[in-house]
């Protein structure tokens, strides 16, 4: 036995060393972990967001002095002595359970200091829950369920605005129709609009925003028919269109991830379902197949938007990280890969800000910090979390905005920004045509 | 007092096999204290939920030679249960699992009653046909969140919280399924040496004998599919709790149905140990082949054609699986 | 008025080219009874062989059916030869659970070689055509084609059993294959012939369908189960059944649309706000599990 003893001893000891040693490295780099649908239906956004994040890394950890952000200036964040961000890229293929263990295996075996994602609503649900459950911070870049939110969780915060928001502007913009205020287009009768039919996606993104499309069109006084919710992955939606065509609407509202965005349009232009106005709630609808695979039929379509290559002839910064992101991808920022890039900055703000990797250090700075809207390439007023209240940890000083796509001189097709009215940089198309 | 004595017996299997199995289940009782990814963990914890989603499975597939693909509508009856009446009434896991299971049951008497009326695939797709109509009318039901499903925040419970079994960190789950594992073991050794296991049994031999030596055919079938509902409602009421979001594309896909058939055919259905062996190959293997071949690079779906090809190795080869595998290499080394 | 008979056109269009994917089932099924899980994916093959040739070839979409259709052939020839012939030795655990192994297998083989983005046709001759005949019937030409094929296969396939000498050889094999082994007929040869034509028709069907319905390496197990409730339906073995059946399931489908016609004609409110689309093949599973407790041997089956 004592035999024994003596080997067990010095051995043990070699095992603490070994275990003990493992978790006192120097912080070289800054791990975030992120998490995007990089395969799945929505694979073509995950390697936008991808994109996104990783071109606000770069930024992050070069010096670029030309662009007119701080980020750009400094080298890796410079109050924890320029250590880089290094992001770790998970795919959760869309689904929440592989979502929630891929936050697992993050935070416990990949050391994560923090996460960002998630894209789909249902899987930053259930990752956000993960890192609840662990103190690890979470900044939601790109989902908009206003469900998120409201939780009351300590560790989430949100910098994109979320759909109540986003909705509202399309019905604000409906109202601000009828009073004439779109550009190149009178004013037009509410009768002439009042009839709604809906179709959202089934799951938490697209059943909430059917119910806010329920509640606000209530509000504003239109009459919503028809809301139907149907299942992204579907084949065919011929007797989902066929079933908004029988409300006789005037207008079509739509919350779709790109497959089933695409199969719908094509879907109502066969079966000639002719609304007055398609609008969609983003997402598969700013998805670049979209515009890819229906070419000219999407012209004269509505989009909730974040980001438009536009928005550079007003805001520099948007212009020159476009005009980057352009050069490595070969196409303008979209909505996604620009409120990826944002999520990124916004985690180097916070970490510059909190001076530390620890969690306690990082809440502290989120729940505090005050990103002015000159330093951000979307234009919001800026980024600052609810600290308290209702909607904690939402970003109180984000907007959205109302795309359609159009016709340029040059003959391509690109996206007009037609609401907020006042920055409108395009008549706006009505009725629509081709459907 | 029968009964319990049949559960610890295991007398009938040989020497090897025991020691094995004694070493197996002290290996598992002593895993977390030893350093270990939070990866390995999980991987356990699925490796132990799914060995008792086919020991239920056995009882009716294995013993009893029906294949049943439609299990997983029970795993939803059993983790919706205990999540509406977690969020609803805060009752605790040791009731809303019992009731859950008691719904289950119901449900399967209910469909259990002209379901085996059929035989052989005309059954096995009935059960799917059944498991997929009520997944689809849980999409869209209100009370159980309909497509969005439901969230059980950890966050509003005081942890570790054993009445309503929601725990910081997987270690305390795992005991707990461990626990479940090892009676279900127990309750499996008394069942096939029970009544209805060799009424089962010479059942599935040949059915005209079987009732003409008096057995009510019909009956015993669906019992036996009721005690499966009910490994499978109690697993289900376990899982809402440990994953704590639980949506109907999730929980009640026909995948999650088939993998449950699958393992325990891969094991040896039909045998004690089968559904267990069956899960130790499977569940690891799926989760390490993803996570090695997974999405590197456009090598999205490899683990799941080696998953596939091996099922389909199995099945043309030795159709009882790894334990008639070892069973027939036994018999051959006797004679 | 309009909504029925826009919803009656639709559902007889793509019932007859459901028909067309359980007609495939009901032959293997009848020859050997076997039921081939992966018969969806076998379709889903022959989606993608449509769609990837036409891209590859410029060629018009619809004339890749019959270079499907040989796909088809060949994949059932070899599923028979180098697995099903040793599955149907064992038990009928090991026969479902095998085809379910080689679902899984051809499916993430699709996934890994094609991606699990959609895709569908976007350019060919009828492609985005469609017929308005007034009265809300409103045909697209793909569709339209689609059925009208769908019904030469059945009579080609029909007359093939019917009135040639193989087709007489499959027929007694079907019926009796140990005596039909005893006349002289090659059984085993007919079993893979019976692939053949199964995975032949389903993936020239396949190719049909992929003028208008999307493809992911995901599609087949949907068409595994309106094809397991067309064959019920129509009786396991029966050709006409399986068309006849076909044409019932696919009016089935488009139930939702019949829904909203008897809502608007009665004025009941309550009845728009029922989700029925989300049930469109809800109803073709329950009818798949009332007909086998009712009429098991189907409406034409004379095999049970």
């Amino acid at each position: 036995m004592k035999k024994h003893i003596a080997l067990v001893l010095p051995l043990m000891l070699v095992l603490t060393l070994i275990l003990g040693m493992q978790t006192s490295h120097a912080v070289e780099t800054i791990k975030i972990g992120v998490l995007y649908p990089l395969t799945g239906g929505a694979a073509a956004e995950g390697r936008e967001l991808r994109a996104g994040a990783e071109l606000a890394a770069e930024i992050a950890n070069t010096s670029i002095p030309e662009i007119k952000m701080d980020m750009a200036k400094r080298v890796g964040i410079a109050s924890m002595g320029g250590a880089k961000i290094e992001l770790i890229f998970k795919d959760h293929e869309g689904n929440p359970t592989l979502g929630a263990d891929q936050a697992k295996k993050l935070i416990q075996d990949d050391k994560v200091i923090g996460i960002m994602g998630c894209y789909h609503s249902a899987v930053s649900k259930t990752v956000s829950a993960v890192c609840e459950e662990m103190g690890i911070p979470m900044i939601n870049d790109s989902s908009t369920s206003p469900a998120l939110t409201t939780r009351g969780f300590k560790w989430f915060w949100r910098t994109t605005p979320h759909d109540i928001t986003f909705t509202q502007d399309l019905f604000e913009f409906l109202k601000g129709i009828t009073e004439g205020k779109a550009m190149g287009v009178p004013a037009i009768p509410k009768a002439q609009i009042k009839t709604l039919a809906a179709a959202c996606e089934k799951t938490e993104w697209g059943s909430q925003v059917s119910e806010t499309i329920g509640i606000l069109s209530k509000d504003y006084g239109f009459d919503l028919k028809k809301s139907i919710l149907y299942a992204a992955k579907s084949p065919d939606l011929s007797s989902e269109v066929r079933s908004l065509k029988s409300a006789k609407p005037d207008i079509m509202l739509f919350a779709s991830y790109a497959s089933d965005a695409i199969l719908m349009m094509k879907t109502l232009k066969a079966e000639k379902a002719g609304p007055k106005m398609i609008w969609g709630q983003d997402a598969g609808f700013e998805a670049p197949e979209f515009r890819s695979t229906l070419g000219d039929d999407v012209i004269g379509i509505l989009t909730r938007t974040v980001f438009a290559p536009q928005v550079g002839q007003v805001k520099d910064v948007s212009g020159q990280v476009n005009f980057l992101y352009k050069k490595n991808m070969g196409r303008d920022l979209s909505g996604a890969s620009a409120r990826a890039f944002t999520g990124v900055q916004t985690w180097v703000e916070v970490l510059e800000k909190a001076g530390s990797t620890a969690p306690a250090a990082i809440q502290k700075a989120a729940n505090t910090i005050m990103i002015p809207g000159d330093q951000l390439i979307v234009p919001w007023k800026g980024i600052r979390f609810a600290a308290s209240g209702s909607d904690q940890g939402q970003n109180e000083l984000g907007s959205g905005m109302i795309g359609q796509y159009q016709k340029n001189k040059a003959g391509e097709i690109v996206m007009e920004i037609v609401y907020p009215f006042d920055v409108a940089t395009a008549k706006l198309i009505y009725p629509l045509k081709g459907f | 007092m029968e009964t319990l004595k049949n559960a610890l017996d295991f007398s009938d299997f040989p020497r090897l096999d025991l020691t094995l199995a004694a070493a197996v289940a002290i290996f598992l009782m002593v895993f977390p204290f030893f350093p270990h990814s939070s990866f390995a963990m999980s991987t356990l914890i699925q490796f132990l939920m799914f060995s008792l989603y086919g020991m239920g499975w056995n009882t009716i597939g294995g013993y009893g030679g029906q294949v049943d693909l439609g299990k997983a509508q029970y795993l939803g009856i059993g983790a919706y249960t205990t999540a509406v009446m977690l969020l609803r009434w805060d009752t605790p896991f040791w009731i809303s699992m019992p009731i859950g299971v008691m719904l289950s049951v119901t449900w399967s008497f209910i469909i259990g009653y002209p379901l085996f009326k059929l035989k052989g695939h005309y059954f096995a797709i009935a059960t799917i046909a059944t498991s997929l109509v009520l997944k689809d009318l849980f999409e869209v039901w209100d009370l159980v969140g309909g497509s969005r499903g439901i969230e059980i925040l950890a966050g509003k419970y005081q942890t570790p919280d054993f009445l309503h079994l929601i725990f910081k960190g997987d270690d305390t789950y795992y005991y707990v399924i461990l626990l479940f594992f090892f009676t279900g073991i127990l309750f499996m050794n008394a069942f096939r040496k029970s009544r209805l296991g060799f009424q089962l049994r010479s059942i599935k031999d040949n059915e005209d004998i079987a009732r003409s030596l008096g057995i009510n055919v019909h009956w015993a079938k669906i019992k036996t599919y009721a005690i499966a509902t009910a490994f499978v409602s109690a697993v289900g009421s376990f899982h809402a709790c440990y994953v704590k979001n639980i949506e109907p594309e999730d929980t009640m896909s026909l995948d999650i149905s088939i993998l449950i058939a699958l393992m325990a055919m891969l094991g040896g259905a039909g045998s004690l140990w089968g559904p267990i062996i069956g899960a130790a190959v499977l569940v690891p293997l799926k989760s390490y082949l993803k996570e090695w071949l997974g999405a590197q690079a456009g090598m999205v779906g490899i683990d799941l054609i080696l998953y596939g090809a091996i099922i389909m190795i199995i099945s043309a080869a030795e159709p009882r699986g790894i334990w008639g595998m070892v069973d027939k290499a036994r018999r051959r080394k006797r004679s | 008025m309009e909504i029925l008979a826009g919803s009656l056109s639709a559902g007889l269009l793509i019932g007859m080219v459901f028909a067309l994917v359980a007609l495939g089932l009901t032959i293997i099924f009848g020859v050997m009874d076997i039921v081939n899980f992966a018969h969806g994916e076998f379709l889903m093959l022959g989606m993608y062989t449509a769609l990837l040739t036409a891209q590859a070839t410029g060629v018009d979409p619809l004339l890749t059916i019959p270079f499907a259709g040989l796909v088809g052939f060949l994949l059932g020839v070899i599923c028979y030869l180098g697995f099903v012939k040793y599955l149907i030795r064992g038990p009928m655990v090991a026969q479902l659970l095998g085809t379910f192994g080689l679902m899984l297998v051809l499916r993430n083989l699709a996934l890994f070689l094609f991606g699990s983005e959609d895709r569908t046709i976007h350019e060919g001759l009828l492609v985005g055509q469609s017929f308005d005949l007034g009265m809300g019937i409103i045909l697209p030409a793909t569709k339209l084609a689609a059925a009208f094929l769908s019904v030469i296969s059945f009579t080609a396939v029909w007359l093939l059993i019917n009135r040639t000498r193989i087709g007489k050889a499959l027929m007694a094999t079907a019926l009796n294959a140990q005596g039909a082994r005893y006349m002289g007929i090659p059984t085993e040869r007919m079993n893979a012939f019976a692939w053949g034509i199964g995975g032949a028709t389903v993936t020239m069907a396949g190719a049909l369908l992929v003028n208008f319905w999307s493809v992911t390496p995901y599609v087949g197990l949907l068409f595994t189960m309106i094809a397991f409730a067309i064959v019920a339906l129509g009786g396991f073995g029966s050709i006409p059944g399986a068309f006849f059946a076909g044409l019932i399931v696919g009016l089935i489908t488009e139930l939702p649309g019949i829904w909203d016609f008897i809502a608007e004609m009665t004025g009941f409110d309550w009845m728009a706000s029922v989700p029925m689309t989300s049930f469109k093949y809800t109803w073709v599973y329950l009818a798949y599990f009332l007909i086998m407790l009712i009429r098991p041997r189907g409406l034409f089956g004379w095999k049970h």
